[in-house]
């Protein structure tokens, strides 16, 4: 049986949250995980424009990750999943993948 | 939700809202009787009344989830005497019936605890809004949240039961504010605003003409401010010749010649120069203006200023408004003498005439507003301004900080409430006890 | 109604407003003759009763309220007694509620100065001005978004801005050499729960039983050694401790009901260091000099030691967040460092306030009473 690090899906409809979850590859995506290793919010989020510096920046999305645990599950063999491979990716736990299209 | 804040004088009920039948209720308001009822119906009419104002929009059950027992409060402390003293004095000698000699008293005045029963709800996003003065009434704050008016540390929050943090910074759009606190329209003015909206060609070309005005004042020397300035004091007098005071026709035509007058000396000097600015503009005009009173003789001043407070005593005296009069006094001093002229308005009149520019520039006359312009505060309004010390409000952009939470300290109590102890405290004592 | 005592402030602020205000000046006094409020309605009989008697109150008694006269309030309650003490009490009803005074733009402009040019801290200015630390900030936040607003040239709402300076009452901006008028009590001591109760607490006379003492007795703590009572000359050492070590507070309690031991006013109040400067006054009435050095010295001691607790909660905060941008994306984000322990997830790693959305816990957000929408908004 394959371990994956992979989303599961919460929130409500237009409102997606997920939690970043270590499960066996073949069970549902709202069953109980092994583990919950972190959060993740893609609506993102609008720098609030009250501080000189916050004028131009970009809007942000929140991940919360347990780097440690992380990094365990992907020793012991668990495969992320694309959107957790980038996640990972940025969290510097992994190797970015390359883009995998190109425009012609 | 229905909307059951009317403000009927049949019930007199006191209700958070500006208008004059609310006032009007709140001047005839007598508490509740008491003689010959039983406590219940005592602490029942007592929250009866004292709901009708507080949160009246606010679910009955809603609001006894958020009532709390626990009333804030703060002592101010006076550090010379926790310098002075540390507390042992008072304590010290106490049963062993040594000391008669008096204890030193610190003034005490009662805390008006039930005062704050309502405390809980001066969090809420749109009864913070109405006691900031940007809103007319709770109803009309919650409305101006529900349709997105309001952000909430610089992001937009459509909850108008959003229970503020201390430290949360809230803005309403200024134009918002500026309908609900200013004066409605009168049918000429509405009709001057449909005539702008008519997709009529002269009505567009009219439109653009008041763009170029408005659009491209660093163009214009002072000269030209001025005289577009002018221009506006006459329309707004043929416009609401049915409807100004006689009064406030006289302060402008007064306005208009004393404008003349200033064009007319200042024309040749000032017409060469041409400033970046509106703002430059107006403070070139006004040094302009200061320049040439100094250089004239300060003695033929003194005269008419002498003579002016004399007039400010007498107008004092027989209870009139002084500052207008003097205005078109000094208005008329400046067009009817031949040899007097702008030099010569004493300190007063040329801050007027300042005042009178900067009112122009700041508050011009524009049909497509949704309130009369220029803006002016709504009729009863100030019978109701005050602005809780909780709140640390810039009117200027309209926004305000929730700082902390009401709370109470001897002599008063921060939550703003029409009700006196009488009906405070059964209303209170009605939540205390949970029935439900 | 009497007439009005014209003050030198009020008669600077009278001069009208051309366009605007102007007919406040002259139409708030109740002229009933002149007025004719019943031109709107050409028929009598379709007004109820209490609808003339509001519109006959209105054009009569209540015909003050309707314009204000600038630098004055001008509330119902002047009707009523007709006394200046009640001049700025809005409700009859209630003499509890104050219309308290706001501050000036130029008060305001002073605090933005002081604080954001001249780089002074908010303690020393609040101390020199009298007015809160917290509405301070707030000031210097307002103003910030107000100069960042004009210089985008957003729309801004001076006339009304100006309207409500007339109306309510205004601290204002002393002259120079003038001493500041106080805008209000900076050291309030927020009445703790546990003071609430009373207590029977047979002391020793032997003993003195001062501030310090009684707060642990609030607070169901062991009364003090004679050794550390000793140390404590004055409950103002306690504060300097307390300034120096935040940490030094003690516990009582255990587990969840663990609650930090009650302090004396002299630890709680928002500025401790003017105790400070009052003992040194008593103690050393004839050396102003020193007494204003010690008493800086405090300010600053005290100032530091808060930028760098400050500094070290930041350095905390930036340390567990990183915030990556990546090129391809329209977007930052900012991964936050969590640990998933027994202590956050709970035994069982279900407890609600562990990260994440929980498993095989009902999610209640259609239950009446929980609160569906935002509790806080971050700025």
């Amino acid at each position: 049986m394959v371990l994956r690090i992979r989303l599961a899906r919460f929130g409500n409809k237009h409102n997606p949250f997920y939690n970043i979850v270590v499960a066996q590859a073949r069970s549902a995506r709202g069953a109980k995980p092994l583990e919950v290793i972190g959060t993740y919010n893609p609506i993102p989020k609008r720098p609030t424009n009250l501080y000189n510096e916050n004028a131009n920046a970009r809007p942000y999305k929140e991940v919360a990750l347990d780097r440690s645990r992380a990094q365990y599950w992907l020793g012991v063999g668990a495969q992320p999943s694309d959107p957790v491979w980038k996640l990972l990716g940025m969290g510097g736990l992994v190797v970015p993948k390359p883009t995998t299209f190109h425009k012609a | 939700m229905r909307n059951r804040a009317s403000n009927t004088l049949s019930k007199g009920k006191i209700r958070q809202s500006w208008s004059k039948y609310n006032l009007y209720n709140m001047s005839r308001f007598r508490s509740p009787a008491t003689m010959n009822r039983t406590f219940f119906q005592q602490k029942w009419s007592a929250k009866a009344v004292s709901r009708a104002y507080h949160g009246e929009q606010v679910r009955e059950g809603q609001w006894k989830r958020m009532f709390s027992r626990r009333i804030k409060s703060v002592i101010p402390m006076n550090t010379a005497d926790l310098a002075a003293d540390d507390g042992s004095l008072v304590s010290a000698g106490r049963g062993s019936g040594l000391s008669k000699e008096e204890k030193p008293k610190y003034p005490t005045r009662q805390t008006p605890y039930t005062n704050m029963t309502f405390a809980p709800l001066e969090r809420r996003l749109d009864v913070a809004i109405f006691r900031a003065m940007f809103a007319s009434s709770a109803r009309q704050a919650r409305q101006f949240v529900i349709h997105g008016a309001v952000t909430v540390n610089g992001q937009k929050m459509r909850h108008p039961s959003y229970l503020l943090n201390p430290g949360d910074l809230f803005q309403v759009e200024p134009d918002r504010v500026m309908f609900a606190t200013g004066a409605p329209k009168n049918k000429f003015e509405r009709r001057e605003s449909r005539l702008a909206q008519k997709p009529a060609e002269e009505a567009e070309e009219a439109n653009e003409a008041e763009q170029a005005e408005v659009e491209e004042p660093e163009v214009k020397s002072p000269k030209e401010t001025l005289k577009a300035l002018m221009a506006q004091a006459k329309s707004v007098m043929s416009n609401d010749k049915d409807t100004l005071p006689a009064k406030r026709k006289q302060e402008l035509r007064g306005f208009q010649k004393a404008v003349r007058r200033v064009l007319s000396r200042s024309g040749s000097e000032s017409s060469n120069i041409l400033t970046q600015s509106l703002e430059v503009q107006f403070s070139h005009l006004t040094e302009l203006l200061k320049a040439k009173r100094e250089t004239k003789a300060p003695k033929q001043d003194n005269k008419p200023a002498k003579l002016q407070s004399e007039d400010d005593s007498l107008a004092f005296d027989a209870d009139e408004p002084a500052a207008s009069d003097k205005l078109s006094a000094a208005f008329e001093q400046a067009t009817l003498g031949n040899d007097i002229n702008a030099s010569e308005l004493s300190d007063e009149e040329f801050e007027t005439l300042k005042r009178a520019l900067t009112q122009m520039r700041d508050n011009p006359i524009d049909h497509t507003k949704p309130y009369a312009t220029p803006w002016q505060p709504r009729d009863y309004m100030s019978a109701f301004a005050f602005i809780p010390r909780y709140l640390e409000v810039n009117q200027n952009i309209c926004a305000a900080v929730y700082l902390r939470h009401p709370v109470a300290r001897p002599g008063s109590a921060e939550v703003p409430t029409p009700f006196g102890e009488s009906i405070a405290t059964p209303a209170y004592g009605w939540y205390l006890r949970r029935r439900w | 109604m009497p007439p009005r005592v014209q003050t030198g402030r009020v008669s600077n602020t009278l001069l009208p407003y051309l366009t605007t205000t102007s007919s406040s000046t002259t139409s708030s006094l109740p002229s009933s003759s002149s007025q004719c409020l019943r031109q709107f309605s050409a028929t009598t009989a379709s007004q109820t009763k209490l609808r003339r008697q509001m519109f006959e109150w209105l054009s009569t008694a209540g015909a003050g309220l309707k314009h204000h006269v600038p630098g004055e309030t001008n509330y119902l309650t002047r009707l009523k007694q007709g006394g200046h003490d009640d001049s700025n009490r809005p409700f009859p009803n209630n003499p509890n509620f104050i219309s308290e005074s706001i501050l000036s733009e130029g008060l305001r402009e002073e605090i933005y100065k002081r604080v954001v040019t001249q780089k002074q801290s908010l303690r020393a200015v609040s101390v020199e001005l009298g007015i809160d630390m917290k509405r301070i900030a707030a000031v210097v936040r307002l103003v910030e978004l107000e100069k960042r607003q004009r210089s985008q040239g957003k729309p801004l709402a001076l006339p009304y801005a100006r309207a409500i300076h007339e109306m309510v009452p205004v601290t204002p901006l002393a002259d120079k050499g003038e001493r500041q008028q106080y805008h209000e009590s900076i050291n309030d001591l927020p009445a703790h729960p546990l003071t609430g109760t009373q207590i029977f607490y047979p002391v020793p006379e032997s003993r003195s039983f001062n501030r310090v003492e009684a707060g642990r007795v609030f607070s169901g703590a062991p009364a003090l050694t004679h050794e550390e009572a000793a140390e404590i000359h004055h409950p103002y050492d306690l504060a300097q401790k307390v300034i120096e070590d935040p940490k030094s507070i003690g516990w009582v309690g255990k587990g969840e009901k663990a609650r930090q031991i009650l302090q004396p006013a002299d630890v709680r109040i928002p500025h401790p260091h003017m105790i400070g400067l009052e003992r040194d006054r008593i103690a050393h009435p004839n050396e102003r000099h020193t007494v204003q050095h010690r008493h800086a010295e405090r300010l600053a001691r005290q100032e530091s030691l808060e930028q760098e607790a400050r500094q070290r909660a930041q350095a905390r905060r930036d340390a567990s967040q990183t915030t990556v941008s990546p090129t391809d994306s329209r977007f930052d984000y900012r991964i936050q460092d969590t640990k998933f322990t027994k202590e956050t997830t709970g035994a069982n790693g279900r407890a609600p306030w562990a990260v994440g959305r929980r498993y095989g816990v009902p999610h209640n957000d259609r239950t009446r009473g929980t609160v569906k929408i935002p509790t806080r908004v971050d700025a």
